[in-house]
């Protein structure tokens, strides 16, 4: 049934939209306003399925350009997903060790998994880059980044 | 005292050996600032404030006015470059210019972007100069219903958006207003769609959404291609000059748009970023081929470019003339003028002239500046697109990360981010275009609450809506902006067939 | 100033290492190390999917730093407990939470305050501003709270109250300890100069004939310190609070309402009325003080009081520190936020800002926020907001 892409992506978005549906209508109601705070989501909600039954029925097909530019091999996928990976892991790290021990391991490990084989320079970078920019923020604008671990 | 009394005193202020040193000093930090993804001119000038306790003044208030334009101006390198804006205001310069640095053309974007934001925050200070008190007037006279009616016509403008299918860019904004939505409803105090945590309280921030729609998702098709010698030429900084038939290009948008963008900038609330929108979408309108705008235009660079610096100095009308902050930063600047012992206000012309005219005085010399200061750096700022791909890769990651991080300070942000990017890639491979998205977060959110202000008002009578000439025209024009492209379709049709 | 000349100095410095690293290392690298690398490479990744080994690599190496962080991180936590009465000194360097972004009135004080501390060497650690901003506050309260360190502070204001009260946050002024109270602020309400209105009891006048006649603008949302300001007082004056229209405006247009006629009443903090009275845009119908304010244009304004109408509002700002922290530590920061108030650069700093103030040792401020929770409570629980 679910023959093109369009079709798929619109019954995704129909059950985002009645998601959606679903806690607009139970917003909490307050009492002291004409137009209360359900109405725009509620209004968008139904907008949102209506446009989604429309781009089922779509018969448009998509452009071979599009079609190419969807094509993504699977290795680089997973590149992808590894470098997504990294950031999660970079974020989680950030706050417990610290911007600049975080930082210069992941610019590091992700400049060297994505095939920057220069070691030294990738190294001096990955020491020197977090070090200015963290002196930079900390100390020069005054702008708090996490220092974790370190005792600076 | 006369104006040309006032503004004789100003430029002495303003070319005085002090003045002078603290403009530049004001512009450089500012470019430099506006330059880092994330980090805007309101961290900068609020951290400020403490420092130039005790300064002259005038000083003091030179500096931070340039490092609030200054932002404006350097925010549209990373655009440009990385694809990840600087700022807000200069969201609707990666439009257009990050395609034309794709196609070697970085040299030529930065040009382009550098002479438009002169040409904008040029004009602006002129017309600020020579009509700041009577613009007071202007920045009043729109209520909620006029709000209203403004963003109303910049959302019709998003099917202009759209490259291909209609229906999908209309579902990218549909989206887009939808995430608008979640956080605390202004009018009730309702949280709506925060899943009980505090971090969505305020709402999504604005520079969280474009980094992860742009710069996250960009980066996903650099890892795919990080190979592809096909591309190397996006390292070719390309040929600083302008052609005769660009700069031919950029003269309409140059002109329309300072002065539009200045008038966007004086109402409070509207400020840079929606004037670089709007200034995009009306060029995109009335341009004899929209369909290179998306792709690389010079258009689509000096528009948004010219707008946004226009409406910043736009933003210092109410500022200076009336003490109403009508954005972050301006509010920002604000306190700062306290801090300094000055009373932003309807008097501040007449009892601190020096000042207020000082402040004018020196944008002149501050957008000199920045384009002397900024023209010949373009082929060194280039150079960052020499750098290895994937140690650039690394660093436009950390560059958004670290952005993100310095305007909120949480790693729910970050995580945030990171969605967005996710998203931002999937509507890419899917074609779902991604600036109507961002148009309908930014309009969405304050067409909704003009909504409902103007309805709480009326007590929910729904005439309060094209109760004046302004709404009223705005509201005409919006419904005719929805009519003609239709109209021009069917036309387009009828000829076909 | 130095500081500006300075950071541009870094900043070139940093783009030119970066430059540097890039262009001329690439050549002139030691060729030694990078032979073993590439030995060392080829050794461990012979036969493999590249991809998978660097993963791999990875993730044990990521291992590793976090097992590390978490060991050093409860060692910290062990050190720092353990200690009790007795006189109490700051170990390391105070920080001082803005609930909010920067350039607001939190970030505003806490700055200010922190740069007199360490400038007039009040304090001798450093001091550091940090922004939490997310949740009308509630961010920062509960970065606070997990914290849980005595040299970690916080500045706050009527939404600690206001911000529980309306279920927006888990956590209330009862989950932290009052240091000291520092400023007041007072709420006036004002109208375009041309309105018909001449005083209070005019406007309440009218607004208990219709109160829905009479809009009302803030900048807070409903439930929160410009809605609740104006109910206290129309409340004490007699009018239907369930009535009362308010609009709330967050991008600074709230002023700009009253000027153009979209609203009539405009409830905000004293400071923000001064300039526009002078000009002559608006007159201000009454402020929330309890008594006559000081100076130019201010000492104009009558009080709610003095209009017969028993209610006050006081917007305070103070600073705060985590639940159940230590009595000698307590009296420690007592003592270095009082040497503050009575400083004269502090004075000046009020006087600019329109800040009248208020100092509250610990325990008087614990009783005023109990006085204030309970009374703004039971006017939220009227209206149907609180939870």
């Amino acid at each position: 049934m679910l023959k093109t892409m369009n079709q798929k992506i619109s019954v995704f978005l129909i059950l985002f939209g009645i998601g959606y549906l679903y806690l607009s209508y139970n917003l909490k109601e307050y009492p002291y306003v004409p137009v209360d705070s359900d109405l725009v989501p509620k209004a968008l909600g139904y907008l949102l399925v209506g446009l989604a039954v429309l781009l089922f029925f779509d018969k448009s097909s998509e452009t071979e350009e599009q079609k190419k530019k969807r094509s993504v091999p699977k290795k680089e996928l997973m590149v992808i997903l590894a470098v997504g990976g990294m950031i999660f892991l970079y974020i989680f790290l950030f706050e417990i060790v610290g911007f600049l021990i975080a930082t210069a391991l992941f610019i590091f490990f992700c400049s060297w998994f994505l095939g920057y084989n220069r070691w030294v320079s990738n190294l001096l970078v990955s020491l020197i880059f977090p070090s200015v920019l963290y002196y930079l923020f900390n100390y020069l604008l005054q702008i708090r980044l996490p220092q974790g671990i370190l005792p600076f | 005292m006369g104006a040309l009394d006032g503004l004789m005193q100003g430029f002495q202020v303003a070319f005085s050996l002090q003045g002078i040193m603290f403009v530049l000093i004001g512009v450089v930090t500012g470019t430099l600032i506006g330059m880092m993804p994330g980090l805007g001119p309101i961290s900068a000038i609020a951290i400020m404030i403490p420092v130039t306790y005790g300064m002259d003044p005038s000083a003091a208030l030179v500096m931070m006015a340039g490092v609030y334009y200054g932002a404006v101006f350097g925010g549209s390198t990373s655009s440009i470059l990385l694809n990840a804006p600087g700022i807000s205001g200069t969201v609707a310069t990666a439009f257009d210019g990050y395609p034309m640095a794709q196609r070697g053309e970085a040299g030529k974007a930065l040009a382009i972007a550098a002479i438009s934001s002169f040409t904008g925050g040029t004009v602006s200070v002129v017309l600020l100069m020579l009509f700041a008190p009577a613009l007071a007037q202007v920045a009043v006279s729109f209520g909620p219903p006029q709000y209203f009616a403004l963003m109303f016509l910049g959302l019709t403008a998003i099917s202009s958006l759209s490259e291909g299918s209609t229906i999908k860019a209309l579902i990218a904004a549909t989206l887009g207003f939808i995430a608008a939505t979640i956080g605390m409803d202004a009018q009730t105090g309702t949280t709506r769609f925060t899943f009980g945590t505090p971090n969505l309280i305020e709402g999504i921030d604005f520079l969280v959404i474009a980094l992860g729609l742009f710069a996250i998702a960009e980066v996903c098709f650099l890892i795919i291609n990080r190979k592809d010698k096909s591309l190397s030429k996006q390292s070719d900084i390309g040929n600083l000059k302008l052609s005769k038939e660009d700069l031919k290009e950029m003269k309409g948008p140059m002109t329309r748009q300072s002065f539009l963008g200045f008038i966007l900038g004086v109402l409070p609330g509207a400020g840079a970023t929606i004037a670089s929108f709007i200034g995009y979408i009306t060029e995109k309108r009335i341009a004899k081929k929209p369909e290179e705008f998306g792709k690389g235009s010079v258009r689509g660079v000096a528009a948004p470019e010219t707008a946004n610096n226009a409406a910043t100095s736009g933003a210092f009308v109410p500022l200076l003339s009336l003490g109403i902050p009508g954005s972050g930063t301006t509010a920002v600047m604000l306190g700062a003028f306290l801090v300094l012992g000055i009373q932003p206000g309807p008097l501040l012309v007449q009892d601190r002239p020096e000042v207020f005219w000082g402040i004018i005085a020196s944008m002149y010399i501050g957008n000199v500046f920045l384009l002397i200061l900024n023209l010949p750096l373009i082929p060194y700022i280039a150079k960052i697109l020499k750098i290895s791909r994937p140690m650039l890769i690394s660093l436009v990651i950390i560059f958004s990360l670290i952005g993100v991080y310095s305007i909120s300070f949480s790693t729910f942000d970050l995580y945030l981010l990171l969605i967005f990017g996710v998203i931002g890639y999937l509507m890419r491979l899917f074609s779902f275009p991604a600036a109507p998205f961002i148009l309908a977060f930014i309009l969405g959110g304050m067409m909704e609450q003009a909504l409902r202000q103007a309805l709480t008002a009326s007590g929910g009578n729904l005439a309060i809506l094209v109760s004046d000439p302004i709404s009223i025209s705005l509201l005409i024009v919006s419904a005719l902006s929805f009519v003609v492209p239709l109209i021009r379709i069917r036309k387009k049709d009828a000829t076909q067939d | 100033m130095l500081v500006f000349i300075v950071s541009f100095v870094n900043f070139i410095w940093f783009i030119f290492l970066l430059f540097l690293t890039q262009n001329i290392l690439k050549t002139v690298t030691i060729p030694f190390l990078s032979f073993t690398m590439k030995l060392m490479k080829d050794y461990i990744w012979k036969g493999r999917g590249i991809y998978m080994k660097k993963l791999w690599m990875m993730a044990i190496l990521t291992l590793l730093v976090f097992v590390v962080a978490c060991g050093d991180q409860s060692a910290d936590s062990e050190a720092d407990s353990g200690e009790g009465g007795g006189d109490w000194e700051p170990e390391q360097n105070i920080e001082i939470v803005a609930p909010s972004g920067a350039g607001g009135g939190w970030d505003t004080t806490a700055r200010s305050v922190g740069k007199i501390m360490e400038e007039e060497g009040i304090v001798d650690t450093d001091i550091g501003v940090v922004n939490k901003p997310g949740g009308g506050g509630a961010v920062g309260w509960s970065y606070i709270n997990s914290t849980n360190d005595p040299h970690n502070l916080f500045v706050s204001s009527p939404p600690l109250i206001f911000v529980p009260l309306n279920g927006q946050s888990d956590l209330s002024y009862e989950d932290f300890t009052p240091l000291s109270n520092m400023i007041a602020d007072y709420g006036a309400f004002a109208v375009s100069e041309d309105a018909e209105w001449d005083n209070l009891n005019d406007l309440f006048d009218d607004m208990k004939e219709d109160p829905s006649s009479v809009t009302v603008v803030g900048a807070s949302s409903p439930g929160s310190m410009d809605h609740m300001q104006f109910i206290k007082i129309a409340k004490a004056a007699g009018v239907d609070i369930q009535e009362i229209k308010y609009v709330s405006e967050q991008d600074g247009g709230a002023l700009t309402q009253i000027l153009n006629g979209s609203a009539d009443v405009y409830s905000t903090g004293v400071a923000e009325t001064v300039e526009q009275v002078k000009a002559g845009k608006i007159k201000v119908l009454g402020v929330t003080a309890e008594e006559r304010l000081d100076g130019e244009v201010l000492s104009d304004f009558e009080t709610a009081k003095e209009q017969g109408i028993d209610a006050t509002f006081v917007n305070w700002r103070g600073f705060f520190g985590p639940k159940d922290m230590d009595p000698a530590a307590v009296a420690y920061y007592e003592e270095k936020f009082k040497e503050v108030s009575d400083s004269d650069t502090f004075a000046e700093l009020r006087d600019q800002y329109g800040w009248d103030e208020m100092y509250m040792n610990s325990e008087e401020y614990q009783e005023f926020l109990k006085e204030q929770n309970d009374e703004l409570g039971s006017l939220l629980e009227e209206l149907g907001l609180g939870q």
